[in-house]
């Protein structure tokens, strides 16, 4: 009976070791060997109830054993202590496991994640791009077949450089006909360049060199799009903008050539049609 | 005669007046009480100290008696007198701007400036007794101006200059003599202790003839209400340019922001550098550009802050209370050029964005940035913006402006400007103006103005 004991208790103590699976037979058959040991290990886990590095020897499963079998009632908290570092049962673990694992030909699945995302990026960065490269400015845009609209300015200038000959005054004469002709590309000129009121331009004529005085007559027209030519009558090609655009360009040019406008003659108004 | 002028206080004064003979002796000047950290942290028990400096003599203090008037011949009767009261010393230290106010206060106005020394009081640890002590304080400033009285001074012809504490012990010295006092200029007034407090535990209106107030740091140790007849918020009244934004300053954070107030005075003294004002009910809407308009102060125009809003007094006390609002450079001299930007664009949808604008002079330039916030612009109306440049620019040469909307992943977008107008708020200017441009996103576009059309009469 003695030696039976005793074999029973090592064979017991080895197969606690190794076979958690069968605690259910040790607590059926309780033997003093048995109760001994038992004492002892649960001594030691209420003493190193938390304390990871105490008891690096015990294999973990055979003291869970052991402790259900008592009816250890700060097993519970025990476990999910002591169960994180040995065991590969925590969230990050198994996230680094999941991650490393081979999908397809050496293929990792954090390098399909990571290749995925790359690709996200570079979708949007190239869309925004593009947009950029498309983007049509409306402003640009006009069709100047439905400009049908016309509206005239009147108005006068002087050139205090230039000196009145008789030629001048006569419209069909060489002299008239040349200066003519500059004044209305130096009109056209500023309009057609001009960014708000180019679009709407249509043509700018001399009409007289009064007679025995330096002032110039001029005409301008415009044509507006019938459907929005209230608007753009009103705070576009309006006196105000229309004279100060010319204004500007006066008061820009040198103050030294034969054909110098002096700004402050400049005179303009629209006409009623 | 010398030596009964000057009023020995201590032994080596004492000392010295055995080595000088007589002559000399009377201009031994007397210093601002200087403490240490140790009186500090003890607590002082106050007394004050009454410097006075003449024109004569911008450096020298003499101290002046409670008692009797004969005694002092500096002091000018016909002069009107400038007291100038510091505030809260938590180091024990003399004010580092007393003697900046004092020197450009005498080289403006012929005045009898006295300092009123009350270190011994205001240099204490603890706050607290620092303002128990402002009462204490008061009583015996008031006790020195009813001798002025007694002795012919006319109160209307005394100016107070309170600063943080100091200005509500201008206000308690001006309650006993039931607003007969002329004017209580207060630099930034103590906030903590006296906020929520009724009018008689604090400055008021009700104080002098005249109370014009500036706030500088209404946000920590400055009063955030109004409490005079004009109150100037600089910057907002809270965070002033060039005074640190972390704590990582060191003791600057805590007190620069309050300093300023001192500052910004002593700037408007000299007249070199006019602030112009702007009345207004908040920060946002002066920036927005709401409050141009100054008619209410007639043919003077929009008021100017500093020592000579003595010339709106008539105006504002039938006002009541005004709050008045101006920015200011971060360093000297601080008075910005203030200019009302009216842009006229024909793009078809609305745009938003920031506008920089320069102006060029001979040889120097001016700059404002309008970026408070994206500023909205519209086609069929006038936009208009507020701009503040860091200088006056007597003869604009060019003008260079610049769009931008801080849009990163955005199509750049074109401002399309149809008429620009710079219009020059502080000086009698005539308005500049531009057409037809477009502003192309972050661009600089650089034109010489025009003289705007002037309307047909």
């Amino acid at each position: 009976m003695d030696t039976e004991l005793t074999r029973s208790s090592v064979m017991e103590s080895n197969g606690a070791a190794k076979e958690p699976a069968r605690n259910g037979d040790r607590s059926a058959n309780r033997d003093p060997a048995e109760t001994d040991c038992d004492a002892l290990l649960s001594v030691h886990v209420s003493n190193g109830n938390g304390d990871l590095a105490a008891e690096p020897y015990a294999p973990e499963q055979a003291r869970n054993a052991d402790r259900a079998a008592n009816g250890d009632p700060g097993a519970t908290a025990g476990d999910a202590l002591l169960s994180v570092p040995v065991s590969c049962s925590s969230a990050v673990c198994r996230i680094k496991k999941e991650l490393t694992e081979v999908v397809f030909w050496k293929v990792q699945l954090w390098k399909i994640i990571i290749f995925i995302l790359l690709v996200m990026v570079a979708v949007i960065m190239i869309s925004l791009a593009l947009c950029t490269v498309i983007h049509k400015d409306v402003d640009d845009e006009f069709d100047s077949s439905l400009f049908k609209f016309p509206r005239y300015f009147n108005g006068s200038f002087q050139m205090p450089n230039m000196v009145p000959t008789e030629d001048l005054y006569n419209l069909s004469s060489n002299e008239s006909q040349n200066l003519t002709a500059d004044l209305q590309k130096k009109l056209s000129d500023v309009y057609s360049s001009s960014n708000a009121l180019g679009r709407y331009f249509s043509r700018a004529e001399i009409t007289a060199f009064r007679n025995g005085s330096d002032v110039t007559d001029y005409r301008l027209m415009f044509v507006l799009p019938e459907e929005e030519k209230e608007s753009i009558g009103k705070f576009i090609v309006c006196r105000e903008i229309v004279y100060n655009v010319l204004r500007q360009f006066l008061y820009d040019q040198e103050d030294d050539g034969l054909e110098y406008i002096d700004p402050r003659t400049l005179t303009m108004f629209l006409q009623d049609v | 005669m010398a030596s009964v002028r000057s009023i020995p206080t201590d032994v080596s004064t004492l000392c010295l007046l055995s080595f000088f003979p007589p002559s000399l002796a009377a201009e031994i000047c007397q210093k601002f009480t200087d403490l240490n950290l140790g009186h500090s942290f003890i607590g002082t028990n106050v007394k004050v100290k009454l410097l006075l400096y003449t024109p004569e003599n911008f450096t020298c203090g003499t101290l002046m008696s409670h008692a009797n008037l004969t005694t002092q011949t500096r002091f000018n009767l016909s002069r009107p007198t400038i007291f100038i009261i510091h505030g809260y010393r938590p180091t024990g230290s003399p004010p580092a701007w007393v003697h900046l106010l004092t020197e450009v206060l005498l080289s403006r106005v012929d005045s009898n400036v006295i300092v009123v020394d009350w270190n011994y009081g205001a240099a204490n640890l603890n706050y607290f007794k620092a303002v128990e002590n402002t009462r204490k304080a008061a009583e015996n400033l008031t006790g020195f101006i009813q001798m002025l009285k007694d002795s012919g001074v006319s109160l209307s012809s005394i100016h107070m200059i309170g600063i943080s504490l100091g200005a509500h012990i201008a206000g308690f010295v001006g309650a006993k003599f039931n607003a007969a006092i002329g004017r209580i200029t207060a630099l930034d007034p103590a906030g903590p202790e006296f906020t929520g407090k009724p009018p008689e535990k604090r400055l008021d209106p009700s104080d002098a003839q005249f109370v014009d107030v500036l706030h500088t740091d209404i946000d920590a140790l400055g009063f955030r209400e109004p409490l005079g007849h004009i109150d100037f918020y600089a910057n907002g009244g809270t965070d002033q340019p060039g005074c640190p934004k972390t704590i990582f300053s060191g003791i600057s954070y805590l007190k620069c922001d309050h300093q300023r107030s001192v500052l910004l005075f002593s700037d408007s003294v000299n007249q070199k550098c006019p602030f112009r004002a702007f009345p207004c009910t908040s920060y946002k809407d002066f920036l927005d550009g709401s409050c141009l308009n100054c008619e209410q102060f007639g043919a003077a125009g929009c008021p100017l802050f500093g020592y000579d809003i003595t010339e709106w007094k008539d105006v504002l006390l039938k006002l009541g209370q005004t709050k008045m609002y101006f920015t200011t450079n971060s360093q000297l001299p601080f008075c910005m050029t203030n200019y009302r930007v009216d842009v006229q664009i024909w793009n078809r949808d609305a745009r938003w964005g920031y506008l920089t604008v320069k102006l060029h002079g001979n040889e120097s330039e001016a700059v404002a940035t309008i970026d408070h916030h994206a500023s909205e612009f519209r086609s069929h109306r006038e936009n208009m913006l507020f701009a503040q440049f860091d200088q006056h620019i007597e003869n604009v040469k060019k003008v260079s402006v610049k769009f931008s909307t801080g849009n990163v992943f955005q199509p750049k977008r074109k401002l399309r400007v149809l008429q620009m107008r710079l219009t020059p708020l502080d000086h009698r200017e005539r308005s500049q103006c531009r057409y037809d441009v477009v502003l192309e996103e972050d661009k600089e576009v650089t034109f010489r103005p025009i003289p705007c059309e002037e309307p047909k009469p």
